[in-house]
C-alpha cells in the first residue's frame, strides 16, 4: 500500500514506452484474431456454398462454384407458400420496431435522466436507488405478468409491446445517461436560467447537443437490441407477416429440421451484415461513448 | 412558488418513468409474486395454492438439473469472460501497433445476432461433418480414442464446454470496456512503477488492477445477472438442452413451464427463486470487494 | 435555420407516420364483403401447395365464406400465445398430439355441438383418427391428414449386402421379427476407413419423431388412461435395451455423430435417401418426399427400373407376435381456438374439409391416404401415392398406438426423449433411466389431477 501512495504522489510526465517484447504482444494478438474471426470466415464461406460441398468431409475452404444464387435464393425463400417475400417484409418489421423503439429509448430516457442528474425534487434519490435495484430481477421473472399486462390490452399479435415500453425509459439507460449528465457543470444550467431560459430550453438546446455522443451510444446499442431480439417477438408476435428477422432466422432453421446449410448461412449473413456494416461507421464514436459514459461511477 | 414550479418541472421530466416504473416494474413484480402462489394456466382462473409451487421445485429433479447446469456454467463462463477480456484489454493496451485494428476484430464477434451465432456453431461443431473435427483429425492424426473426436454438440461432457467456449468468443464487449478503463490509468503510476523496478507482475498486481477495480466490479455484476440468463443460444442450438438436458439451463425450463406446458404460476416461482439467487450473488460481490475495490483519488 | 425550426415538427410527423405504419401492417385488409375466416396451417412447400389448393376450392365453391390461409410456424406455440392474447385465428391446423392439452386448457373449443348440426359421426373415420380428438368423452379436433407408419428399406442396399432385396417383406411371409431386422442391419452397416460409421442399417433414432413410442412395440404402455404412469413396465425397459443395443455394438459416440451427420429430412441429404440408412421407420407421406428429392429411388415403368425401396409392417419381437402390425398414428387436425369470431363460419369450412371431396383434394394432393372409411369413387386408384392404401390398411391394425391422451404429454415426451438419450449414450441403463421418468411423470400426474380439481372448483365458484 505505501508504494502506491508514494506513487501517487510522484508527478512525472511522459509517455508510456511500447512493450517489451513486440513480437510476442503480436503473436498473441495474432492468434487470437484468427480465431475470433475464423467462424465469420466460415460463416461467409458456407454462404456462396451447395449443400453437398457445404457438408462435405474433410471441408473445402474455397466454394466452388462460387453460389452467388444461395443469397436471392435465401432471401425470397418460401415467399410462394408465404405470398410475401419474407426477408423484406421481416426486415420492414424489424426496422419499424427499431425505429419506434430507438425514438422513445432516446427520448424518454434522457428526460428521465436529465431529471434525475440536472433538477431537484423530492424522492428523487430514493427512486434512482430503487431504479438501480430493479436492474436486478431478471427478465424472466416479469415476463409472464408482462405478457399478461399486454394480453389484457389486446396487444398480442401487434408490435406495441415490443416498442411502447421503450418510451417509458429504462433503468439501465437512464443509469448511463444519468452517469453521463452529471459530468456536465452545473453552472452551465444557471447561466441559462438567469437568461430567461425555460427548464425545457435548457434541456432540448443546450444539455442535449452536449449529450450527443452519450446519446448515440444509447441508440446504437438499444438497435442492436432490437435486431437481436429473439425472446421478444417470439412471444409477442403471432401472425407470420409480422415475424422479425431473428426469429425467422430461428424457424428458418428449424423447419422440418433445417434448411440447407448454404441458404442458412446466406440468411445468417444478411442478418449479421447490416450490424457490422453499422459497427464500421460507428465504432470511434461507440468506444468514445462507452469511455465517456463511462461506468466511472 | 418558484420553488413549487421548479418540482413540478422536474416531475413532468421524470414523468415517463413513473409510468414506466409502476406499469412495466411495480405491477409486474406484484403480479408476479401473486402468481408464484397460484396454479395458472393462462386461460382459466387462477387458485390460490400457498406455497405448493415452491414446495413443488424442491422436489422437481428437472429443476435442480437446470439449476445446477447454469451454475456449473456461469462458474466457467463468468470467470472466463473475466480473464479473456481483461487480458484481451491489457494487450492492446501496451501501445502496441494497429490497436484500432485489433479492437474491431476482436468486438466483431459479439456484435453477431445470438440466433445466427447458434445457427454458425452447430454447423462448426458437428460431429460428423463440422469443420472443427476435420482439423482436430487432420492435426491430431495420432490421438485415438473411443470418443474421439468429439461429437461436441451430441456429447453431455462436451455441450457445456462449447456453450462456455462461445462465451468466450463474445468478449469483445467486455474488452471495450475494460480497455477504456484501462486508458484512463494515470501513466505515471506505471513509469513511478518502472522506476522502482516493478515488474510486469507486480504492476499488474499493484497498479493495473487496483485502478481498474471498479470496472472490474461492475462487469462482475453484469455478469452474474447476464449469465445466470443464458437462454437464446441453448434454446436455438439444442433441442430441450439435449442431449440429456445437459445444456437445459434455468431460464429455458422456466420458459418451457410457462409456455409449452403451460404452468405460468410455477414459472414465477421459478423467476423469484432466480432473483433472490442474483442478489445475494450481487450482495457477495459487493461485500468481497470492499477490501479490494479501489475508487479513483 | 428554416431547417432547425423544421426539425422537431419533421421527427414527430415522421415518427406518428412510422406508429401508424407499424398498426396498419399488422392488420387484415378486406375488400369485400364476405365473411373473412383466418385459417392458420403448418404446412409448406408442397403440403403447403395443396392445402392452398383446397381452400381455393372452397372459396370458389360458395359466395359468402372466404379463407384466408397464412402458413405459421411453430404453430402449437403461436396458437396458444394468440388465445391467450386473445386475437386467435378461426381454424388452426395443429398437430394431433397437442389436442389434450390445448382442450385441458381450454385453448380449442368442444366441437359437439357442430358435430350433430352438421350429423358428422364417429362411424365414418378410420376408428383411431377419431379417438384421438376424444378427450374426456367429448370431441375436440377433426383430422385434416392422417398417417401411419412402417418400416421402409433400401433395397439397393440389401441387393449389394448379398440379401434378399424384399426380405423385410417377404422374411416367413411376411412375418418378419426384431432380431432377424438386426441380423441384417448389422450386415448392412460399413464403417470408413477412420472408423467414422458411414451407413447403419438401423438406427432407432432416425427420422427422431416417436421416440416416446418405442415401448409399444415390444408390448409395453406408456399409461393407464386415467391416473397411472407406467414408464418403466418390462416392454418399454426392454425397448430401452434393444435402443441401447445399437449404441453397444457400434459405440456411443459413433452412433451420436453418424445420427447428428445426417441431412435434413426435407432434402436428398435424408439418411434413407442418400443410402446412409438402410432401414427407417417412417409414415404415409414417405412416399412424396422420395419422390421429390429422390426421384431416382422410384420405380421407372417405362425403362422396367424397379423401385430401390420397398416397405412392410414394422417387424415385433419373436416372443411377442401379438405385437404384430405394431404403427403409430398421427394426424394433422383443424379445431376452433377458443374466441375465434367466426366460429360458425369456421365449422362450415371444417364441415367441407371433412366430407370425401374435401379429404379427396387435401389427402388426394399431398400424397396422402384419408381418414374416411368412404371415400370418393377411386380415391386410392388415383392416389399418386401407390403406398396409401396399405398405410390406410395399417392404421385399421389392433396394434396402432397414439400418443397418451393427457395434458402432461409434453413432459413425459420430453422426460422420454431425455431417457432415450441417456440410454442410448450408455449414461444410464435402461432400467434406471425409465424409474427417473416413472418418478418424475407419475408425480405431474398427480399434481395435474390434483389441479384440475382445483381449477373445475375455481370455474364453478366464477360461474355462480
Amino acid at each position: 500500500m505505501t508504494t502506491q501512495t508514494a506513487i501517487k504522489n510522484k508527478k512525472s510526465k511522459g509517455k508510456l514506452s511500447g512493450p517489451k517484447y513486440p513480437w510476442l504482444v503480436h503473436t498473441v494478438l495474432i492468434l487470437v484474431s484468427i480465431v475470433m474471426i475464423f467462424p465469420l470466415v466460415w460463416l461467409l464461406s458456407t454462404s456462396l456454398k451447395g449443400n453437398q460441398q457445404a457438408m462435405m468431409i474433410p471441408p473445402e475452404w474455397i466454394p466452388h462454384p462460387v453460389l452467388w444464387s444461395n443469397y436471392p435464393r435465401a432471401i425470397t425463400y418460401e415467399s410462394k407458400e408465404l405470398g410475401f417475400i419474407p426477408f423484406l417484409v421481416y426486415g420492414r418489421n424489424t426496422l419499424i420496431i427499431a425505429i419506434l423503439t430507438v425514438s422513445g429509448t432516446v427520448f424518454s430516457n434522457s428526460l428521465v435522466a436529465y431529471a434525475f442528474a440536472r433538477l431537484k425534487w423530492p424522492g428523487r434519490d430514493l427512486l434512482f436507488t430503487l431504479t438501480l435495484a430493479t436492474m436486478m430481477i431478471p427478465f424472466p421473472v416479469l415476463m409472464v405478468p408482462t405478457f399478461i399486462l399486454f394480453q389484457k390490452l389486446h396487444w398480442i399479435g401487434t408490435f406495441r409491446p415490443l416498442w411502447v415500453p421503450a418510451w417509458f425509459g429504462g433503468a439501465f439507460n437512464i443509469f448511463l445517461l444519468r452517469q453521463f449528465l452529471m459530468t456536465i457543470p452545473l453552472e452551465l444550467s444557471e447561466a441559462a436560467k438567469m437568461d430567461g431560459c425555460s427548464e425545457w430550453t435548457i434541456y432540448r438546446d443546450i444539455i442535449m447537443p452536449l449529450a450527443k455522443p452519450s446519446l448515440a451510444v444509447v441508440a446504437l446499442f438499444t438497435f442492436m437490441g432490437v435486431w437481436n431480439d429473439f425472446l421478444g417477438p417470439l412471444i409477442y408476435l403471432t401472425n407470420q407477416n409480422t415475424f422479425t428477422l431473428s426469429l425467422w432466422l430461428a424457424s428458418y432453421s428449424s423447419q422440418n429440421g433445417g434448411t440447407e446449410y448454404g441458404l442458412l448461412m446466406a440468411a445468417s449473413t444478411l442478418i449479421v451484415a447490416p450490424i457490422i456494416i453499422l459497427f464500421f461507421f460507428t465504432q470511434k464514436l461507440l468506444v468514445q461513448g462507452i469511455a465517456v459514459t463511462g461506468l466511472k461511477g | 412558488m418558484n420553488k413549487r414550479k421548479e418540482t413540478l418541472t422536474a416531475l413532468l421530466f421524470a414523468s415517463p418513468w413513473f409510468v414506466g416504473f409502476t406499469v412495466f416494474l411495480l405491477y409486474p413484480i406484484i403480479a408476479s409474486i401473486y402468481l408464484s402462489f397460484c396454479d395458472y394456466s393462462v386461460l382459466r382462473p387462477a387458485v390460490f395454492i400457498g406455497l405448493q409451487n415452491y414446495s413443488d421445485l424442491i422436489n422437481d429433479s428437472i429443476f435442480k438439473q437446470a439449476l445446477s447446469n447454469t451454475v456449473i456454467y456461469t462458474a466457467a463462463a463468468l470467470p472466463l469472460g473475466l480473464v479473456v477480456s481483461l487480458g484481451l484489454a491489457m494487450l492492446l493496451n501496451t501501445k502496441v501497433k494497429g490497436l484500432a485494428f485489433y479492437r474491431t476484430l476482436f468486438y466483431m464477434p459479439s456484435l453477431v445476432p445470438l440466433v445466427a451465432l447458434a445457427i454458425l456453431m452447430q454447423f462448426i461443431f458437428n460431429g460428423q461433418y463440422g469443420v472443427l473435427n476435420s482439423l482436430l483429425r487432420e492435426f491430431l492424426p495420432f490421438v485415438h480414442g473411443k470418443s474421439w473426436p468429439p461429437n461436441w454438440l451430441g456429447d453431455p461432457r462436451f455441450s457445456k464446454l462449447v456453450l462456455i467456449f462461445i462465451s468466450a468468443w463474445g468478449a469483445g464487449n467486455a474488452m471495450v470496456i475494460y480497455l477504456a478503463g484501462l486508458q484512463d490509468v494515470p501513466v505515471q503510476l506505471y513509469e513511478a512503477a518502472q522506476l522502482d523496478g516493478a515488474g510486469w507482475c507486480s504492476t499488474t498486481r499493484n497498479v493495473t488492477i487496483p485502478m481498474i477495480s471498479p470496472v472490474i466490479l461492475f462487469n462482475l455484476v453484469m455478469g452474474i445477472i447476464g449469465t445466470l440468463q443464458v437462454f437464446t443460444l441453448p434454446y436455438v442450438i439444442s433441442n430441450q438442452g439435449s442431449p440429456m438436458r445437459s445444456i437445459y439451463f434455468y431460464t429455458m425450463y422456466l420458459f418451457d413451464n410457462a409456455f409449452v406446458y403451460h404452468k405460468m404460476g410455477y414459472a414465477c416461482a421459478m423467476g423469484w427463486i432466480l432473483f433472490i439467487i442474483i442478489l445475494l450473488l450481487t450482495l457477495l460481490s459487493f461485500k468481497l470487494s470492499e477490501k479490494h475495490v479501489h475508487y479513483g483519488s | 435555420m428554416l431547417l432547425r425550426k423544421l426539425y422537431t415538427p419533421l421527427t414527430i410527423v415522421g415518427l406518428l407516420a412510422t406508429f401508424a405504419y407499424s398498426e396498419y401492417v399488422v392488420k387484415p385488409h378486406y375488400h369485400d364483403h364476405k365473411i373473412h375466416i383466418v385459417y392458420w396451417e403448418k404446412w409448406t412447400g408442397g403440403e403447403g401447395d395443396a392445402i392452398k389448393q383446397t381452400v381455393n376450392y372452397f372459396n370458389h365453391s360458395q359466395n359468402k365464406i372466404h379463407v384466408d390461409l397464412l402458413t405459421i410456424s411453430d404453430i402449437q406455440d403461436k396458437t396458444l400465445l394468440s388465445v391467450a392474447g386473445g386475437d386467435p385465428p378461426d381454424v388452426a391446423g395443429l398437430y394431433g398430439a397437442d389436442v389434450a392439452q390445448y382442450a385441458d386448457d381450454r385453448a380449442v373449443i368442444d366441437l359437439d355441438p357442430y358435430l350433430r348440426k352438421y350429423g358428422i359421426k364417429k362411424s365414418q373415420y378410420i376408428p383411431v383418427y377419431w379417438k384421438m380428438n376424444n378427450i374426456r368423452g367429448k370431441e375436440y379436433a377433426l383430422p385434416s391428414t392422417p398417417a401411419s407408419t412402417a418400416l421402409f428399406y433400401n433395397r439397393a442396399l440389401f441387393k449389394a449386402a448379398g440379401m434378399d432385396p424384399d426380405k423385410p417383406r417377404d422374411w416367413h411371409h411376411g412375418h418378419y421379427t426384431i432380431e432377424e431386422m438386426d441380423k441384417d442391419a448389422a450386415r448392412l452397416t460399413k464403417f470408413a476407413p477412420n472408423g467414422q460409421l458411414q451407413i447403419m442399417g438401423f438406427l432407432p433414432a432416425e427420422p427422431g419423431w416417436w421416440e416416446w413410442g418405442w415401448g409399444y412395440f415390444f408390448g409395453g404402455k406408456l399409461w393407464n388412461g386415467s391416473n397411472k404412469i407406467t414408464a418403466n413396465d418390462a416392454g418399454n425397459i426392454k425397448a430401452y435395451q434393444w435402443i441401447a443395443s445399437f449404441s453397444k455394438k457400434y459405440g456411443a459416440n459413433n452412433v451420436s455423430a453418424f445420427h447428428s451427420g445426417l441431412g435434413q429430412f426435407s432434402s436428398s441429404q435424408n439418411g434413407f435417401m442418400a443410402g446412409k440408412v438402410a432401414m427407417e421407420i417412417q409414415g404415409v407421406w414417405f412416399y412424396h418426399y422420395i419422390a421429390m428429392y429422390a426421384p431416382n429411388m422410384l420405380a421407372n415403368p417405362k425403362t422396367g427400373k424397379q423401385a430401390e425401396w420397398g416397405i412392410a409392417p414394422f417387424p415385433y419381437p419373436a416372443d411377442r407376435p401379438d405385437r404384430a402390425g405394431t404403427t403409430f398414428a398421427d394426424e394433422d387436425v383443424l379445431v376452433i381456438p377458443r374466441g375465434a369470431k367466426h366460429p360458425n363460419s369456421a365449422f362450415k369450412f371444417i364441415d367441407f374439409m371433412e366430407s370425401p371431396k374435401g379429404m379427396d383434394m387435401l389427402c388426394g394432393l399431398q400424397w396422402k391416404m384419408s381418414p374416411l372409411i368412404h371415400n370418393e369413387p377411386g380415391f386410392y386408384r388415383n392416389n399418386r401415392n401407390r403406398t396409401a392404401r396399405f398405410f390406410a390398411e395399417q392404421a385399421e391394425s389392433k396394434n396402432v398406438i397414439n400418443v397418451p391422451r393427457t395434458g402432461i404429454y409434453p413432459e413425459y415426451a420430453d422426460a422420454l426423449q431425455n431417457a432415450y438419450d441417456a440410454v442410448s449414450l450408455l449414461d444410464q441403463t435402461p432400467k434406471q433411466a425409465l424409474d427417473v421418468v416413472q418418478r418424475q411423470i407419475q408425480r405431474q400426474l398427480n399434481e395435474y389431477i390434483q389441479h384440475e380439481k382445483m381449477r373445475l372448483a375455481a370455474e364453478g365458484k366464477s360461474h355462480k
